[in-house]
């Protein structure tokens, strides 16, 4: 069985291929300048074709959090969460805390995670005194 | 532009069937012709959706059945948007009478799920479906192994009650409320009186959210006969299609900018179709809404205007949302108790909400209900599509 997660587009394997670097990236529209999360092949605002790669802020704030029961991956215990970095947008992603110990607001920062079948995926851990 | 109204309703009982889904669809396809007095000779549009999603996907259902009733349609149509699909399919029906290119149409679904138990018991034999329910979700979101938007609900009710300063028991009691209506509904899926402590102290299966606040996948089938107005048999049993509206937000599951308990689309549904249908949110006797969660409920209740925000759990307590409140909403059970098989849902809502129109809903009915509202939703609740129905005579 493969459990791969498919990718929807070369920007979505350049990500991961990126986040296995330890490079936590998206894509900006070199013509108007745009940010984009997630990374594109077309930038929305202007339709350019011409994006480049940038480090995405490692920092954020914990909007929300909970677990999946049923999934192919990160089932409970694992926690997920939704991080906002500022002036980007929303990143649904892995929590490396207990569900417990975990509170709406609290800063987190980025890390890499690999998964039980081998993914690097992007997770966040709570900041000291965050 | 013409008017179109609804001349006739039916829906098999949720929960589970035995019958294939294209039987069942026959048998309330034929239950509803009856109610508007209508042959399948004088239908001239058929529309459909799949037959569920833990299921194998068999096409042009549409096509099958109209073949099997005798329909020669001006109008086909098979449509998957999710939640909204079959409320699509009554929208897209809707115009096409109002523009005179059809006098009739027959929306129906059917769906039938693979038990979660046979899932379970061959995997390897079911991975493609798990699959296919991973690749719902874009790149970023299949990742980490969604198969359900469940965790995005968590956090959509998570964020909401942190806001709001709302309580578990808050949450719990539109659960018990729900439960309470579908006790006087026949066909409801759940028909056994809950507790606030019985849904508290139920699994949490994505924290806020307990079983007992979340709904199920069911089987049911349900089937609307649209018609313009040379086609209305019996007035006094006939429902106006005051206004039909939808909207969608730029996102697909989760919001990538801004809030998660927001969903935007539905306010603008629902004042959109208000504002066309030329009722006030406070004309509303009655309302299927769809929330699929308890704590969605609350949310839904609030976007769609029938209260301020962060007032629905308070409005739940007192009494104001049930059976002699300002107005009655989810009288079928919603999502939670009459039961969710999610593409027949849309049809189950408009089949309670003519049914009380019409004054035929037995121990459920809202005496004099005159206005009613339905309210249906895509993928997490990223579209919405509301209609405002009306009574004729």
């Amino acid at each position: 069985m493969d459990t791969r997660p498919y990718m929807q587009d070369r920007a979505a394997e350049e990500f991961f291929s990126r986040l296995a670097e330890g490079k936590f990236q998206s894509t900006r529209c070199a013509a108007c300048g745009a940010a984009h999360y997630p990374p594109r092949v077309v930038c929305p605002e202007c339709l350019g074709e011409d994006l480049e790669w940038f480090d995405l802020p490692r920092e954020g704030t914990l909007l929300a959090f909970t677990w999946q029961e049923a999934a192919m991956r990160c089932r409970k215990p694992d926690v997920l969460g939704l991080v906002e970095l500022e002036g980007i947008g929303n990143v649904f992603t892995r929590i490396d805390a207990a569900y417990e110990d975990l509170r709406i607001g609290q800063r987190v920062i980025f890390d890499a995670w690999t998964s039980p079948d081998g993914l690097v995926l992007h997770q966040f851990r709570p900041l000291e005194g965050g | 532009m013409k008017e179109v109204y609804i001349a006739g309703v039916a829906m098999a009982d949720v929960g589970r069937h035995v019958l294939d889904p294209h039987e069942l669809g026959a048998r309330v396809c034929a239950e509803a012709l009856r109610d508007a007095g209508l042959f399948p000779r004088e239908v001239e549009g058929i529309a459909t959706t799949p037959h569920g999603y833990m299921a194998d996907f068999r096409r042009f259902p549409s096509q099958r059945m109209a073949e099997y009733l005798g329909i020669a349609a001006g109008f086909m149509m098979d449509v998957d948007s999710g939640g909204n699909s079959s409320s699509a399919a009554v929208q897209a029906a809707c115009d096409r009478i109002r523009l005179g290119r059809i006098r009739s149409c027959l929306v129906f679904a059917a769906q039938k799920e693979i038990p979660k138990k046979e899932v379970q018991k061959d995997v390897v034999g079911h991975f493609h479906l798990i699959k296919a329910a991973n690749s719902l979700y874009d790149s970023y979101q299949a990742a980490y192994g969604v198969i359900s938007p469940l965790p995005f609900y968590a956090m959509a009710v998570q964020r909401y009650m942190h806001k709001y300063g709302v309580t578990p028991e808050d949450v719990a009691r539109v659960a018990v409320l729900l439960r309470e209506h579908a006790l006087r509904h026949p066909q409801a899926a759940y028909r056994e009186p809950l507790t606030v402590e019985e849904v508290l102290s139920s699994p949490l299966v994505s924290p806020p959210i307990h079983r007992l606040e979340s709904s199920e996948m069911h089987d049911g089938a349900a089937a609307v006969v649209l018609v313009s107005e040379e086609l209305v048999k019996d007035r006094s049993r006939a429902v106006r299609v005051a206004a039909v509206a939808e909207a969608h937000d730029p996102t697909n599951f989760v919001p990538y900018r801004g809030e998660i308990d927001e969903f935007p689309c539905v306010e603008r549904a629902a004042d959109a179709a208000l504002a066309e249908s030329g009722y006030r949110v406070e004309d509303v006797d009655v309302a299927e809404v769809y929330g699929a969660f308890a704590g969605l409920e609350l949310i839904m209740y609030e976007r769609l205007g029938f209260f301020p925000r962060g007032e629905a759990p308070t409005a739940v307590r007192e009494g104001r949302t049930t059976h002699g409140g300002e107005v009655l909403l989810n009288p079928s059970g919603g999502r939670l108790s009459l039961g969710h098989p999610a593409y027949v849902t849309p049809l189950l809502e408009i089949t309670e909400v003519v049914r009380q129109l019409r004054g035929e809903a037995g121990e459920r009915q809202r005496p004099g209900a005159a206005v009613g509202l339905v309210h249906t939703e895509q993928g997490f609740i990223n579209g919405s599509i509301v209609m405002v129905l009306d009574r004729v005579a």
